[in-house]
């Protein structure tokens, strides 16, 4: 059933892949984008490192969150299904508010409320939780990862400071692919 | 002894031989002019006309010499060589006297010019023989005078 | 021309440069294997971890989709002048990302091929799996050309030909340098050798160059030279002795003859003289004073006379036998037949006998001296003529036959013959089987027939049984 899953998952993943641009032009179904996102999201537990402590044992799960409006619908949670980060079963779950996210490791910020996200961002400080957010002034409000869509491609923006001062340490291939973000106050 | 008409020169040193010889001649009466010498020096005083022959005429030379070979003092040898080494004396015939027609002398004597030879005795066979090599004819022409 | 043939310098120059030539090429070859070897070793190793490299830079670019960072990744290889192609396909195993930027797709394979790097066609190319996390991403291709490889060989051959030419010359000046320490001694043996062997002077001596094998031949050599030398002067001094001692024996040889000859010649004039007195005066004596002799007388001048003509025939005969002592023996081909023949028909003329009947075989032909084998035939057949005896008949046969390498001739009679027990007398001189009145004779016929077949080196020999005739043989050599 795995095998069947896996399958079943890497074509769709590879149809987004092949056809993303063509998705992503339409504008139409947000849905698809939030495919790429979400398959983005997956990826990025791929080039992330978490502290040790962050993990209780071996085995226990990378929590992937989603902080309010689940805009991902079950494709999220159909990416990860079955997918593991050296031994850490990934994992969904649902936050409505910032109060919820006990134990997580990366958060997909989604709040219908603007200027929600620097008390978010705030609330989760010191924390090694990799925020992810498609909120314009995410990165301005102190969050680590933005997506954009620029020529048509959906694309992100890295602010290492924050993640440097949560513990997450950035793969430099990830780097590569992502626009630095530099906040300017310091 | 008339020495100027001599016509045969008997050199020879043994009586008996010569007595022989003179004999044998004698009897077939050619022997008028016959004179004897007994060993080659009378020979050639008597050639050369000195010494006891000094009186006698150079010029009338022997007609024919018989010479022996085998003498005391000057031999055979000895003799022919002088008279065949001088132009005076050098075209008379000499005929050798030898005892046996083996004697190695004959070759020499031939090489020095003598004429024949006759093996002794003479017998006038013999004789004639040796003087019709030389072509003395006359000789035996003469015989019966 | 043949190696073998060669002179010893140009021996020992070829095969110096022969084995350091071989010895050159082989280290070459093998220089020139391994770095070959090594360095598609090395380049393969170079390419594969640059495959990682880049495999690994690109995973983000691959998952993310993003290609045009994957294109920037590739771009990268620019700075590896041998890559020729390189291309990043997707997990899908569609072309992704390609490098250089403008190549036509249709140079990349449409499918990812097999994990591994493999040289094809002077390239060397191979696939490298992009993963991440032990997940599959996609396939690297790379795609190198060996030109660096080539480029390298080029300039190692150029160093090895060069290498090569200067150890050649090296070789060659070093080998003829060299080559003289071992050629120069043997040449000048062999100078030496020839000189000797030329001029026949052995008092020459090798020089010594060297004290190894050749050093050792050298004083073989001088040492060879120094018996011959001293063997040719015991020869020398030997023969000088021996011309001597040869020049002695001639010397009174020589003189021995001359005593004999002239003694020859003494006996004949002096004994001729006294007899030839006898004879003559005897002879005088009958002539003229036959009539004063009475019967008795006259027997008596004739027993003289007899006995004088005996003494000049025993004179005569001795002197004939001495003489062959001293007489050459010429060799030449005797035609038998026509010589026995002459020899017959002159004794058939004179023979006052009537009743002989002589039979003459063919005979076979001989060698040697034509009057002295004459003079052999003369004694044996006036021998059997006058030893006839009182037969009614006298027959004489003559003939001959080959006998190992001789022929054998013999005259066979049926006169009285003689006691075979006399034989050892048969052919000495003076020796006689048979009294004077029976058969006149001087006893020296046979003595001289032995003589003259003995000078001939061959043999005389008889058979006889008394008055049943004798035969008399002889051997000549054949033709």
């Amino acid at each position: 059933m795995a095998i069947l899953k896996k399958i079943t998952g890497s074509f769709h993943m590879a149809l987004l892949l092949v056809c993303s641009t063509v998705f992503l032009s339409a504008q139409t179904s947000v849905t698809r984008e939030y495919q790429v996102k979400a398959a983005f999201i997956f990826n990025f537990t791929q080039f992330v490192e978490w502290p040790e402590n962050s993990f209780s044992g071996n085995q226990s799960p990378l929590i992937i969150g989603v902080l309010g409006q689940n805009p991902f619908g079950s494709f999220l949670e159909e990416t990860v299904l079955g997918e593991k980060m050296n031994g850490h079963p990934l994992i969904v779950k649902y936050y409505n508010n910032v109060e919820e996210v006990k134990s997580c490791h990366i958060l997909f910020v989604n709040l219908p409320e603007t200027n929600k996200e620097e008390e978010v961002n705030a609330a989760l400080k010191g924390r090694s939780i990799l925020t992810v957010s498609d909120a314009p002034g995410f990165m301005q409000a102190g969050g680590m990862i933005r997506f954009f869509t620029k020529n048509n491609k959906i694309q992100f923006q890295i602010n290492l400071e924050a993640t440097k001062y949560a513990n997450l340490v950035i793969s430099s291939k990830l780097l590569r692919l992502a626009e630095i973000f530099t906040s300017g106050k310091k | 002894m008339d020495t100027h008409a001599i016509e045969i020169l008997i050199v020879e040193d043994s009586m008996d031989d010569a007595n022989l010889t003179i004999r044998s001649l004698k009897k077939n009466n050619i022997a008028n002019n016959l004179y004897h010498v007994k060993d080659g020096a009378e020979a050639l005083d008597f050639i050369f006309a000195q010494g006891n022959y000094s009186s006698r005429s150079k010029s009338a030379n022997p007609k024919l010499i018989l010479l022996d070979l085998k003498m005391p003092k000057v031999n055979g040898v000895e003799v022919l060589e002088k008279i065949k080494g001088n132009p005076a004396t050098k075209t008379i015939p000499v005929v050798i006297l030898t005892s046996s027609q083996e004697d190695p002398d004959i070759k020499r004597c031939y090489e020095l010019g003598a004429n024949s030879y006759v093996t002794k005795p003479v017998e006038f066979e013999g004789f004639v023989k040796a003087v019709k090599e030389l072509g003395f004819y006359w000789m035996i022409l003469n015989k019966a005078l | 021309m043949l190696f073998k043939d060669l002179p010893i310098q140009k021996k020992l120059m070829g095969v110096i440069i022969l084995i350091s030539g071989i010895v050159l090429l082989v280290t070459c070859a093998a220089f020139f294997t391994y770095e070959v070897f090594t360095f598609r070793q090395t380049t393969t190793r170079q390419l594969s971890t640059l495959g990682e490299i880049i495999a690994t830079n690109s995973t983000a670019a691959l998952v993310f989709d993003d290609q045009k960072n994957a294109n920037e990744i590739l771009a990268a290889l620019k700075a590896e002048r041998h890559i020729t192609l390189a291309g990043l396909y997707n997990k899908e195993g569609k072309l992704f990302a390609q490098y250089p930027a403008a190549t036509l797709p249709g140079a990349f394979p449409p499918l990812p091929g097999k994990e591994g790097y493999r040289f094809e066609n002077s390239y060397l190319l191979g696939f490298q799996p992009v993963t991440q996390g032990g997940k599959h991403l996609g396939t690297l291709y790379l795609k190198s050309d060996m030109n660096a490889m080539y480029e390298r060989l080029w300039l190692y051959s150029g160093i090895t030909v060069l290498v090569i030419i200067v150890s050649f010359l090296l070789a060659y000046v070093l080998s003829k340098a060299l080559q003289k320490r071992i050629s120069i001694p043997i040449l000048s043996l062999a100078e030496t050798a020839k000189a000797i062997s030329d001029r026949q002077d052995y008092s020459v001596r090798a020089t010594k160059l060297s004290n190894d094998e050749l050093g050792a031949l050298t004083d073989a050599l001088n040492q060879m030279l120094t018996q011959i030398q001293k063997q040719n002067l015991e020869i020398t001094s030997f023969n000088q002795q021996l011309e001597q001692k040869v020049t002695e024996r001639t010397n009174e040889l020589q003189l021995a003859n001359k005593e004999l000859e002239s003694f020859t010649y003494s006996v004949s004039h002096d004994l001729r003289a006294p007899l030839r007195g006898i004879n003559s005066y005897t002879k005088i004596l009958e002539e003229d004073y036959v009539d004063k002799l009475d019967n008795d007388g006259k027997k008596i001048i004739e027993v003289i006379l007899r006995s004088s003509k005996r003494m000049g025939e025993l004179i005569d005969d001795l002197l004939a036998f001495s003489r062959l002592g001293r007489k050459e023996v010429t060799r030449n081909d005797i035609h038998m037949d026509a010589l026995v023949k002459g020899v017959t028909d002159d004794f058939m003329l004179i023979s006052v006998k009537n009743n002989i009947e002589i039979n003459i075989q063919p005979l076979l032909p001989a060698v040697g001296d034509q009057a002295l084998v004459k003079q052999v035939w003369v004694n044996l057949i006036s021998n059997a003529i006058k030893y006839a005896g009182k037969k009614t008949k006298t027959l004489i046969e003559i003939g001959s036959y080959p006998k190992e390498n001789r022929n054998v001739y013999y005259v066979k009679d049926n006169g009285v013959g003689f006691d075979m027990k006399y034989y050892a007398k048969l052919f000495g001189v003076f020796q006689r089987l048979h009294s004077n009145e029976e058969f006149e004779g001087t006893g020296v016929g046979l003595a001289i027939t032995h003589r003259i077949i003995q000078k001939h080196h061959g043999e005389v020999w008889a058979e006889s049984k008394l008055n049943e005739g004798a035969t008399f043989y002889f051997s000549l050599q054949t033709i």
